[in-house]
């Protein structure tokens, strides 16, 4: 296969990759094909198709300067490749637009409702023009083919005559669009980060897309000229490199110019994401291509001469990007949405770009828009051998690449529609329950054990701050309860302890006591037991029978179990904690939770004297504890 | 001009405007989607109530005196009326969502589910008083405490000023709206606890306090910013006309010179 072949084949996979994510997005809406939110509404489509696009279409109207107004006949034999770049790159931005625009059958309602003072407004109708002007320009390449037709023929000889005050319209309307596409983000001084913000925007838009423009030419010179293997108009070109040097130059000096005057300086040397960002694109748009440029044995180069020009291109659409969305406060901030195209919006993309080149190529193997065409590519060798089974099954050369593309194409469709699955779809912008949101900010107040005690749940700290599945919670497959309970997670809070210190009661520093000394109750020796333990263990008191004052009117019976947290909390103890509260002004004064231990029992050092004085004044309030309510 | 007053202060959070809006502009319910972490609007939530610093904030659009999205919009679907509230004509949107870039407040939203869909905001209840199916908006309706209210901009305001001036300990000494990007018809009253500067665009800049040359100030509105470019189009159009038809002109001219002095000069060298 031919090397332009080949290319054409992965141009019509990415072609069909287009079309089946393009059917999704008119199916089922933007919200379920790409990434876009309410916080970063402008993604990669205006960002690269439009923008983008726009700026490298801009070699169609500079060339066409060079070539018919300012008498640089040199640039004839490119002239005409330059300009069909252009058209095809403004379809190509419309088509783009499309799929961007929410409500894309309405996109002629710009000719009927009118906002002259909206940019848009401005944009949309340059670029409606000058799509007419560049196709005007270009209609002469295409009826010169049929020279014997009478009415073609004179629109031919129209076209050729009003070209001037075409080129003149052209250049015009193209200086306007391009730079109001800057004006588009003169309304929005805090969105955008400060080294790209600037009141003189369109200015700098306008002077980038004639770069943009030149380098642009020379790429795509070049990788037509590779495709087709044919001898590329380096002379040209290096002088396009040239011309460019001195734009290049006057655009550094601007940037930094406006930067620096607007005192934006500080962000230039700032360990950020979007100063680097500004770094790269900078090197990209200026350093590499000027550095190339200007010295004339790397310039004479072929392959540094395409890198110089191709680091130009990705640096200003990388400009593009930059303004249209990535340098944002939203994307740039935490309180934002950070933004990364979805697969579905990269390929729709991909699929406008390549439905432009196949459009080019047809346009080149067709029609004279070089000086000479290129050689048939689809000519058959001229030795044939015997048996030739590409022959057999496909047929000639010529229908057995459109076999083979149509073949790509379907093939590539059939396998993207099958991997937007029904879980990309939906997933992304609905949840199969509706969950509505907590009411009353991040903190409710529920009843989560349904016994008829409301407390405060933090819902958003459940959720964000330890990362709780929803579905945890809110899995609706109990009967009669929708919720999970409290203390299915939090059991501890819920669950009786044991206050008695196991280790030290054996240790022979402490107690020193063997285990059967306190589990012999009710147990002859030799036995063997299984079952409770607390059953056959014995009291507490049988020892330490001080434990409590002798005036206590109700012992505590089973003293190794302690209260669950929040039976003590809730049920029994927090009565005394408010009216030691209410007693103490010093601990009112701090606002102490009334769930520290601390408030009733001060810390050891203070413990024998005060804890004495505390027993004694506080006799009548100990209470019994009950067995563990239910 | 119509205007709502929101009292910080007085707010308890029970989010009765919320429900009342929806109810009144039959608002489905809402699917939650990744960015509702930020505040719960969306195209089917036109207000929410934010919680912040232990103080409960409505967000609502705030109908600009001047507002950026009208002025940005290609078609004109978004316009202000003499009532006060900035509405949207959904017949004549054709969805590029520059609006929403637009807004120095964030406030517009996009129905991103639907394959048919449209911009969505608070419209102040606009073609429900003009009907005359309610006096004022349901929000300010359903509000139990009076934290949000309804009526004419300038009483509003006086209103303001005398709680701030009774309690001037509680309040904080600025009205929220009065000033903000040329003033707006939705005001905010807070407390001293509470500054709302987190509501704009302008307090949320990567770099707080840096002023640069060129940036709008604060009570600037935005309009302007690309009216400015706008008003230079016509002079840029026929500007580029007239240098490029010279310029033809000139090299054209001079390149005939050229030829004529060359065939002088072959005329005497033969």
């Amino acid at each position: 296969m031919e090397r332009i072949n080949k290319f054409k084949l992965v141009l019509w996979i990415i072609l069909g990759i287009a079309l089946a994510a393009g059917i999704t997005r008119f199916i089922f809406g933007l919200g379920a094909t790409t990434n876009l939110s309410d916080t970063t509404p402008w993604g990669f489509w205006i960002g690269f198709d439009v923008m983008g696009g726009v700026a490298l279409a801009a070699g169609g109207f500079v060339i066409a300067a060079f070539n018919y107004i300012f008498g640089r006949k040199e640039f004839h034999s490119i002239s005409r490749a330059a300009i069909l770049t252009a058209f095809l790159g403004y379809v190509a931005v419309v088509i783009g637009l499309l799929f961007d625009l929410g409500l894309p059958w309405n996109i002629w309602h710009m000719i009927i409702f009118w906002n002259p003072h909206s940019p848009l407004f401005e944009v949309g109708w340059c670029v409606m023009l000058y799509l007419t002007v560049l196709f005007l320009e270009f209609m002469p390449v295409v009826l010169e083919r049929f020279p014997n037709l009478h009415l073609l023929s004179k629109i031919h000889k129209v076209l050729t005559k009003i070209r001037i005050p075409l080129v003149v319209l052209g250049i015009m309307l193209s200086t306007l669009h391009q730079s109001s596409l800057g004006s588009l983000f003169l309304t929005m001084p805090y969105r955008l980060h400060p080294l790209w913000w600037s009141p003189i925007l369109p200015v700098i838009f306008f002077v980038s897309a004639i770069c943009l423009g030149l380098m642009m030419v020379i790429v795509e010179n070049m990788t037509s000229s590779y495709l087709y293997k044919r001898e590329f108009e380096e002379n040209i070109l290096g002088k396009l490199s040239r011309i460019a040097v001195y734009l290049l130059l006057f655009y550094l000096v601007l940037r930094f110019g406006d930067i620096i005057i607007r005192g934006a300086g500080i962000f230039l040397f700032q360990a950020s994401w979007g100063t680097y960002l500004f770094w790269l694109e900078l090197a990209l748009t200026v350093f590499i291509p000027l550095i190339i440029f200007i010295i004339p044995k790397l310039r004479k180069q072929p392959n540094f001469l395409y890198l110089g020009a191709l680091s130009g291109v990705f640096g200003i659409v990388l400009n593009r990007l930059n303004v249209g969305g990535l340098t944002h406060l939203t994307n740039l901030t935490k309180s934002g949405s950070f933004y990364f195209p979805s697969w579905l919006e990269l390929s729709i993309s991909a699929g406008v770009v390549s439905l432009a080149m196949l459009a080019f190529f047809y346009f080149i193997e067709n029609y004279s828009v070089w000086d000479e065409k290129p050689k048939d590519i689809d000519s058959e060798p001229l030795t044939v051998p015997k048996f030739n089974t590409n022959y057999v099954y496909l047929g000639p050369t010529k229908t057995a690449n459109r076999v083979k593309f149509s073949f790509a194409f379907v093939i590539a469709f059939g396998l993207a529609f099958a991997l937007i699955s029904g879980k990309h779809i939906y997933s992304k912008g609905f949840d199969k329950t509706p969950v509505y949101k907590a009411r009353g900010g991040d903190t409710l107040l529920i009843d989560g054990n349904r016994n008829g005690y409301g407390v405060m749940f933090p819902h958003k700290f459940h959720g964000d701050s330890i990362k709780i599945a929803c579905g945890k919670c809110h899995h609706l497959n109990k009967p009669k309860d929708k919720n999970t309970q409290c203390f299915e997670c939090h059991n501890d809070m819920y669950l009786t302890g044991d206050a008695f210190r196991h280790d030290w009661h054996t240790s022979a520093q402490g107690a020193n006591l063997n285990c059967f000394e306190c589990h012999k109750h009710n147990v002859n020796k030799g036995e063997e037991f299984r079952g409770n333990m607390a059953a056959i263990t014995k009291l507490c008191l049988k020892c330490h029978n001080d434990l409590f004052p002798a005036d206590v009117k109700v012992k505590i019976l089973k003293t190794y179990v302690t209260l669950s947290y929040t039976d003590a909390m809730h049920k029994l103890c927090i009565n005394c904690h408010k009216e030691r509260l209410a007693a103490d002004s010093l601990l009112r004064k701090s606002k102490p939770g009334l769930a520290l231990c601390s408030n009733c029992h001060p810390k050891p050092a203070q413990y024998s004297a005060e804890h004495k004085l505390f027993t004694k004044q506080n006799v009548n309030k100990w209470v019994v504890v009950p067995p563990r309510l239910k | 001009m119509k205007a709502i007053l929101t009292d910080i202060t007085k707010c308890i959070g029970c989010t009765q405007c919320v429900s009342a809006c929806k109810v009144i502009n039959k608002l489905p319910p809402d699917k939650p989607r990744e960015w509702q972490k930020n505040d719960g609007l969306s195209a089917r939530n036109w207000t929410s109530v934010l919680f912040k610093d232990e103080y409960y904030v409505r967000k609502q659009c705030r109908h600009c005196i001047e507002p950026a999205c009208a002025a940005a919009c290609p078609v004109g679907a978004l316009h202000k009326t003499d009532f006060g509230a900035v509405i949207y004509d959904s017949n004549k949107c054709l969805g590029c969502r520059y609006c929403m870039m637009a807004c120095p407040y964030g406030i517009p939203r996009y129905d991103w589910d639907s394959a048919v869909p449209y911009v969505r905001k608070c419209i102040m209840c606009y073609e429900n008083i003009n009907n005359g199916v309610i006096d004022q908006p349901a929000c300010t309706k359903a509000c139990p405490t009076g934290a949000t209210i309804f009526g004419e901009r300038e009483d509003l305001l006086i209103e303001a000023r005398k709680r701030i001036k009774n309690e001037p300990d509680k309040y904080l000494d600025t009205i929220y709206g009065e000033k903000e990007a040329g003033g707006t018809n939705v005001l905010y009253l807070t407390s001293k606890d509470c500054p709302l500067d987190f509501l704009f665009y302008y307090n949320n800049r990567i770099e707080k306090g840096v002023k640069l040359l060129g940036e709008p100030a604060f009570n600037q509105p935005y309009p302007p910013l690309t009216k400015k470019a706008m008003n230079s189009v016509p002079f840029a159009f026929v500007g580029m006309g007239a240098v490029m038809s010279g310029l033809y002109w000139i090299v054209k001219r001079r390149q005939k010179l050229e030829k004529e002095n060359k065939g002088a000069e072959d005329g005497k060298n033969q």
